[in-house]
């Protein structure tokens, strides 16, 4: 019995962060997808997305707010706003100059963004680890007083239900919308999508900016999870991100879900029967596997030669 | 025309190097190399700022045998790349005594160049005892070693007769060398050690470590390491329910520990140096870091301001300037330093520095305990 409370643990620990590796994912994934490029500034939107946060957080504490769900609402619109305009204005500045040229000149100009970003909230922000406030306390726990007992806390619960909501609502987007149906024209053929009349610039700013959003969601929540925020955990954050992108299958939406719910899962169980040091090891070992045998990702179409 | 704008770049150029070398004749250049900014940079104000005030006060009392001090400060920003830059700029500088580095995976490296380019290193606050373990002549600390610091929290520990303990480290260097001291200790008193693991510097998520911690249900945890991880696993244990006394070393022993695990810092055990800035013997010199709107009470000014005193005063005593002749008189002589009275064994290690258990507040502050 103790032993399945302590596996439920670790699975609850798991699946919670593996959710919101899976929401900074879409952005990798949505990219790629759509321009078959790596956009390695997206840890840092992320990143802008909780410093954001926090700033419109101290901001409404200063002002004597504490009604929650008003700090949280305006905190998220203030971050997705923020990181929205980042995540539109790094594709006008540094991607769409070098679109269609060689494959690296992009990756390396969005390689150059993530330093300068993070580089700048250096400065604009300070080096140090700056403490997150706890919004969300309390949770439900299971099993008996003297023994091991299984808790979720609220604020797990809500980073999954965010993340099953923001999902939901991102396949509804792709799947109904107008501007859904362009941006799977677009991932299946540019070319033949703006000669059909769609606004492919458009639209490629509409893909940064839902990864952007959906960026700056995952960074309030955690934010509020974790504790803490600085300039660098954006960098760490995107790596495995785009790890969970790439073996969901870069480039599917549903795969950066099951990518990044995996690769939670899979940490939190290393370092929970083995030992934390394998953690990182046993991931990306994950990842080396799977492309290995799978070199599309778990849930990626292999790629059709166009003639 | 053109010999006219010749001569004049002659004249220029020749006036700057009178001026260089008319400057060099006066100043002894002292480096100080430390994180300025990165993850662990309110480490690096105290040492800037101690070192600072010491340069100052030796300049207003007529400098170095006559010759002022002058500081060149370099932020290594606690990483052994950046570290060798930065001492491969201070070696370009003419620099020949240096006053760091803070972090001991800094120090390392650094101090590999300084030896080789004749330069004398006094490191504030690097506790690993392999720095000077290497036989290096111009290697020298003001602050005692892990293998002093562990011992005294393992004994600590130990006094209390608890069942099981759990050890956590970063991994790097200072962290995963005290960690080893402690248990080393606590196993030699006959205490179960539950779990002796490495985390991720750099980390943010914990939740995974608090659930075996929950699970293997210790008395105390013991983590080396620096304070921005260990506040987060302070805070997130707290949110877990989880129910035992952390203990660390002087490198979570910060106010900044509280602005990351806020009242989950109450009750937190740390190994400090002695709080200088408490003895009767340095209330001058503390009035003095007051004026100037400074804190005293991190553990690294006054051992910066020390190691500063230190060269001057070996600069003094040897009559030279030479690192070799400097390491020689320092290492001969007895000091009278605000952190007491400095003598050097050959590794260059103090001959005895104390280290104190203080229980720390959610406050920031600290009550000693033993």
């Amino acid at each position: 019995m103790q032993d399945l409370l302590y596996f439920l643990q670790q699975l609850i620990n798991g699946l919670t962060i593996g959710s919101t590796y899976a929401l900074i994912a879409i952005g990798y994934t949505m990219v790629y997808g759509i321009i078959g490029m790596i956009n390695f500034a997206h840890g840092e939107i992320y990143m802008i997305g909780a410093y954001t946060a926090l700033i419109a957080i101290t901001g409404l504490a200063a002002l004597g707010i504490a009604w929650l769900p008003l700090i949280l609402i305006v905190a998220l619109v203030c971050a997705m706003i923020v990181s929205s305009s980042m995540g539109w204005a790094v594709e006008r500045v540094a991607y769409r100059p070098v679109r269609g040229r060689h494959r690296l000149i992009p990756l390396i100009s969005a390689i150059g963004m993530s330093i300068f970003l993070q580089n700048y909230v250096h400065l604009a922000q300070g080096s140090r680890n700056i403490g997150f406030p706890a919004l969300i306390e309390g949770g439900f726990r299971f099993g008996s007083e003297d023994s091991f007992q299984t808790s979720i806390s609220y604020m797990q619960i809500t980073i999954f239900a965010t993340t099953l909501i923001c999902m939901s609502l991102l396949s509804l987007f792709i799947s109904r919308s107008r501007i859904g149906r362009a941006c799977r024209a677009v991932s299946q053929d540019l070319g033949m999508a703006s000669l059909l009349g769609i606004d492919t610039n458009r639209i490629i700013s509409a893909t940064f900016v839902i990864g952007a959003a959906l960026a700056a969601v995952a960074g309030l929540l955690l934010g509020m999870y974790y504790g803490s925020i600085d300039p660098l955990f954006g960098f760490i954050a995107g790596l495995k991100a785009f790890t969970a992108a790439v073996l969901g299958g870069i480039g599917s939406i549903p795969g950066a879900m099951l990518g990044g719910l995996i690769l939670g899962v899979a940490e939190s169980m290393t370092s929970g029967y083995l030992s934390g040091e394998y953690k990182d090891v046993v991931s990306f070992g994950l990842l080396i596997l799977i492309l290995l045998f799978k070199p599309t990702g778990l849930l990626g179409k292999p790629e059709v030669e166009k003639i | 025309m053109r010999t006219s704008v010749k001569k004049l770049v002659t004249a220029v150029s020749a006036s700057i190097a009178l001026m260089g070398a008319g400057h060099a004749a006066a100043e002894i250049k002292i480096g100080i190399a430390g994180p300025m900014t990165g993850p662990v940079a309110q480490y690096g104000d105290m040492q800037f700022s101690g070192a600072r005030m010491a340069i100052e006060r030796i300049n207003a009392d007529g400098g170095v045998n006559g010759e002022m001090l002058e500081a060149v400060e370099v932020d290594d920003v606690c990483d052994p790349k950046q570290a060798v830059t930065v001492a491969n700029r201070l070696v370009n500088d003419g620099v020949r005594f240096v006053v760091g580095h803070l972090c001991s995976s800094s120090t390392q490296p650094a101090s590999d160049i300084y030896e080789d380019e004749g330069i004398l290193m006094v490191t504030p606050a690097s506790t690993s005892p392999a720095i000077t373990e290497r036989g290096y002549e111009l290697v020298f600390r003001t602050i005692g070693l892990d293998s002093m610091q562990g011992p005294v929290a393992a004994e600590y520990l130990a006094s209390l007769n608890p069942e099981r303990v759990a050890i956590v480290h970063d991994k790097q260097q200072y962290g995963e060398g005290i960690a080893t001291a402690v248990r080393d200790t606590l196993k030699n008193a006959g205490v179960e050690i539950a779990m002796f693991e490495g985390i991720t510097a750099g980390a943010k998520d914990f939740s995974s470590l608090i659930t075996k911690l929950r699970q293997a249900d210790v008395d105390y945890v013991y983590y080396g390491g620096y304070h921005p991880e260990l506040g987060l696993i302070l805070r997130q244990a707290e949110q877990a329910d989880l129910d035992t006394v952390f203990m660390g070393p002087e490198g979570v022993g910060n106010k900044d520990i509280n602005t990351i695990a806020g009242d989950a810092a109450e009750g937190l055990l740390v190994t400090l140096p002695p709080s200088f800035d408490q003895q009767e013997q340095n209330q001058e010199l503390v009035k003095a870091f007051e004026e100037k709107g400074e804190d005293p009470s991190g553990p690294f000014v006054l051992t910066s301001y020390t190691a500063v005193q230190l060269i001057a005063e070996g600069i003094e005593q040897a009559g030279s300037t030479d690192p070799f002749d400097v390491a020689e008189a320092l290492r001969n002589g007895s000091f009278d330093t605000p952190i007491g009275t400095v003598e050097y064994d050959e590794k260059g290690d103090m001959k005895s520095f104390e280290f104190v258990v203080y229980e720390w507040h959610s406050d920031g502050s600290k009550t000693p305990v033993n």
